[in-house]
């Protein structure tokens, strides 16, 4: 740079570096030197002298070459700088950068800290609204939805017209301010009993055969009902939805892991409350709770044995403490009668009989 | 300047060490567990950008240019295009199926499965087409003029014969895709040129095919001859002495061990040699690939790595990646001479986003 001022010689620092044009492999060296405050120019055998803006040039990688810089919308452009880069030129240069970003900035455990505080907040987030929000969603929305999901699944089911009417006398006897409910039995040899979205609840044959008294079937379809109203199904529907959107970029085992953790914690929430309205409905019904206690002792106690037990197991998770809390509600004088009589319970365990749904390849 | 025969120094070497990459790993680890998994597609560009700067060609280093923003927005996308319409879609089968519609179900099951096997094809060209524009190497990139939706078709169609022939034509679908893959690709203004053969690996991949059912009839006659010698006998009660459950149980994980540790094995002869003919048939321009790695080798990584999981609880995962990539370098030769003054930049467009989709699969690129 043709200059009148004799000193700017010296006072424009410059350093050697090599350099690629991201145009050919060709290496090059040159020499960079200081253009004004802000600027720089290469100057070299074969080498664009066009000045560029230190600011233009791309963090070096802290983990690769430190000393190493691409130039901002030219990929492929390099330069490296030798050993002692002079503390002038040094100070234009960008910083190095690690973990990208913010985290840069803010130093990693500062970062990590409020990474881990914004999850914890997020995953309350999820795990808490759809408690508030399944409330929030009208029952037909939620029935449009089950549908979508399970059709007709087990309003085909069993239709013996005795059982039928011992089925809706058992339901009416527990739970009688509500005509909405809506109870099937479908022929399945497992001791279980769902409540489906939309709040359909269907009881398995196995249980009715594993039942020795209506009493028993009273305490589980009480449990259900208390699923149904508590919009259970709506709220664990959400809640895994939440959980999988939000640990999706988690590794596949991992994000799987959690969210079924998670949400196991909160389905025993769920399985509590829905003791306790089972509890209550058997109360006002006077209807024994003793047998329902001593249906999930037997089996809790089973739960080694019978294979087709492990249903009912998995999805309502038996403890002994759960048997003494329905035990201890019994109270001493409070005229219990059974909750069907004995040629109703026969033909409510009979209600599979006959023709019955059958699984058949349709189009 | 770039002549390798001349000097005993191998064309690709491999110099970082596992004590300059454990501080990566594990704030890796860190930052994904509290950004619940975000910052999983940052680490993985961190960890490239070590391992590749790590990786010397001749007389410089790669260099990747690829970031988390690019890998995550690829998922993003990913995300929206493909994993949530296919989750609408199973949720239909799923209601089918509880209708009684099981035909129905089948066949857009069918239907779902054979466009992911075409996406799964897409999505590992562009993984490689991806990871090629983003290594430079004396400023230069590589790059694919092709979208990769015609290299889709010719997995789906090549792996659909490989399926029907009961997997027989496994390799020759296994080499012509690798060929159809790499003779799609370029670095700067030379075409990646491939030209690998099945004949040669299909001896191995025979021994590997028969020896289940070898093993199996050795296996049933030995049950049959215990049988007949007496074995079983005595009063033929229906419930099993402990004893009897516990030799049954012991012999039956034996069986386990033996046949998929000897399976794994062969498997591992079958794909050593594979490697050797792709990876040896590829070339670009006066460059001519090698891999050398021998059955033995490859045994050695996966032991190393099976256990480098097992005796840290599946923390050493985090180096499974340094791991492979340091084996996959040390292995890797080229022989010729590439002309830097002739090798000019890539014309081909580069792709904006990541391997989204072949993180919506969850299969590997190469």
């Amino acid at each position: 740079m043709p200059s009148m001022s004799a000193p700017s010689e010296v006072s424009d620092p410059s350093a050697e570096v090599w350099h690629y044009d991201g145009r050919s492999a060709l290496r090059r060296s040159a020499r960079l030197t200081v253009d004004g405050d802000d600027g720089f120019r290469l100057v070299g055998d074969g080498v664009s002298d066009e000045r560029h803006a230190f600011a233009a040039l791309t963090p070096a990688d802290a983990d690769g070459d430190r000393r190493s810089f691409g130039l901002r919308g030219r990929p492929g452009w390099r330069i490296g700088l030798a050993a002692p880069v002079p503390p002038e030129i040094a100070a234009r240069l960008p910083g190095a950068q690690r973990y990208g970003g913010w985290i840069d900035r803010l130093g990693l455990w500062r970062a990590a800290a409020i990474s881990a505080m914004l999850a914890a907040v997020a995953v309350a987030i999820v795990l808490q609204t759809p408690a508030l929000l399944a409330r929030l969603i009208p029952t037909s929305v939620e029935q449009r939805l089950g549908e979508v999901m399970v059709g007709d699944f087990g309003r085909t089911g069993c239709a013996a017209p005795a059982g039928t009417a011992a089925l809706a006398r058992l339901a009416q006897r527990i739970d009688p301010d509500d005509p909405t409910r809506d109870i099937h039995v479908v022929k399945l040899p497992m001791v279980n009993a769902v409540t489906l979205p939309g709040g359909r609840i269907v009881v398995f044959d196995g249980l009715l055969q594993a039942a020795r008294s209506p009493d028993e079937v009273a305490g589980v379809i009480g449990h259900e009902i208390g699923h149904v109203r508590g919009r259970d199904v709506m709220e664990s529907l959400l809640r895994q939805l939440g959980l999988s959107v939000l640990l999706g970029g988690m590794e596949g085992h991992v994000g799987g892991y959690t969210n079924a953790l998670l949400a196991t914690a909160y389905s025993r929430g769920a399985e509590a409350r829905a003791d306790g309205y089972a509890i209550r409905l058997l109360d006002e019904a006077h209807v024994s709770p003793r047998p329902t206690a001593a249906f999930f002792a037997r089996l809790a106690k089973a739960q080694a044995g019978t294979e087709r037990m492990f249903a009912y197991l998995a999805s309502h998770p038996l403890s002994d403490a759960r048997a003494a809390r329905f035990r201890t509600s019994a109270k001493a004088d409070a005229g219990y009668t059974p909750a069907l009589d004995p040629a109703d319970w026969q033909a409510l365990r009979g209600i599979c009989r006959g023709e019955t749904n059958r699984i058949e390849w349709r189009f | 300047m770039s002549d390798p025969s001349a000097a005993p120094v191998r064309a690709f070497r491999f110099t970082g060490r596992w004590q300059d990459y454990a501080p990566i790993a594990f704030t890796n680890l860190l930052l994904t567990i509290v950004t619940l998994g975000i910052y999983t597609f940052w680490g993985r560009a961190r960890t490239r950008r070590y391992l590749w700067s790590r990786t010397r060609f001749i007389d410089d280093r790669l260099e990747y240019t690829g970031t988390g923003l690019e890998l995550f927005l690829g998922y993003v996308i990913a995300f929206f295009v493909i994993v949530l319409p296919f989750g609408i879609v199973n949720l239909a089968i799923q209601g089918t199926l509880m209708r009684g519609h099981q035909g129905a179900a089948a066949v857009t099951g069918m239907i779902v499965y054979l466009a992911i096997l075409y996406l799964v094809g897409v999505a590992r060209f562009r993984a490689l087409r991806y990871r090629l524009s983003r290594t430079y190497w004396h400023g230069i990139r590589g790059g694919s003029s092709q979208a990769g939706l015609g290299y889709g078709w010719r997995y789906f169609w090549q792996t659909i014969v490989a399926t029907f022939t009961v997997y027989l034509l496994m390799p020759w679908s296994m080499v012509r895709l690798w060929n159809q893959r790499w003779n799609a690709m370029s670095f700067g203004s030379l075409p990646f040129r491939s030209h690998a053969r099945w004949q040669p690996v299909f001896g191995r991949f025979l021994l590997f095919y028969l020896l289940p059912v070898i093993l199996f009839g050795a296996v049933a006659l030995l049950v049959a001859a215990i049988g007949f010698s007496g074995g079983f006998d005595g009063p033929r009660s229906t419930v099993p002495s402990p004893g009897m459950v516990l030799a049954i149980a012991l012999g039956g994980l034996a069986f386990y061990i033996v046949f998929f540790g000897v399976l794994g094995l062969i498997a591992m002869t079958f794909y050593a040699a594979f490697f050797r003919e792709a990876v040896g048939a590829t070339s670009l321009g006066s460059l001519d690939f090698g891999f050398e790695a021998t059955t033995r080798d490859w045994i050695l990584l996966y032991l190393g790595n099976l256990a480098l999981v097992v005796v840290t609880f599946g923390i050493g995962a985090i180096f499974l990646q340094y791991r492979n990539w340091a084996f996959f370098i040390r292995h890797l030769n080229a022989y010729g001479e590439i002309a830097v003054d002739d090798l000019l930049q890539s014309r081909e467009r580069a792709p904006g986003q990541g391997e989204g989709l072949l993180d919506a699969f969850d299969v590997g690129a190469f």
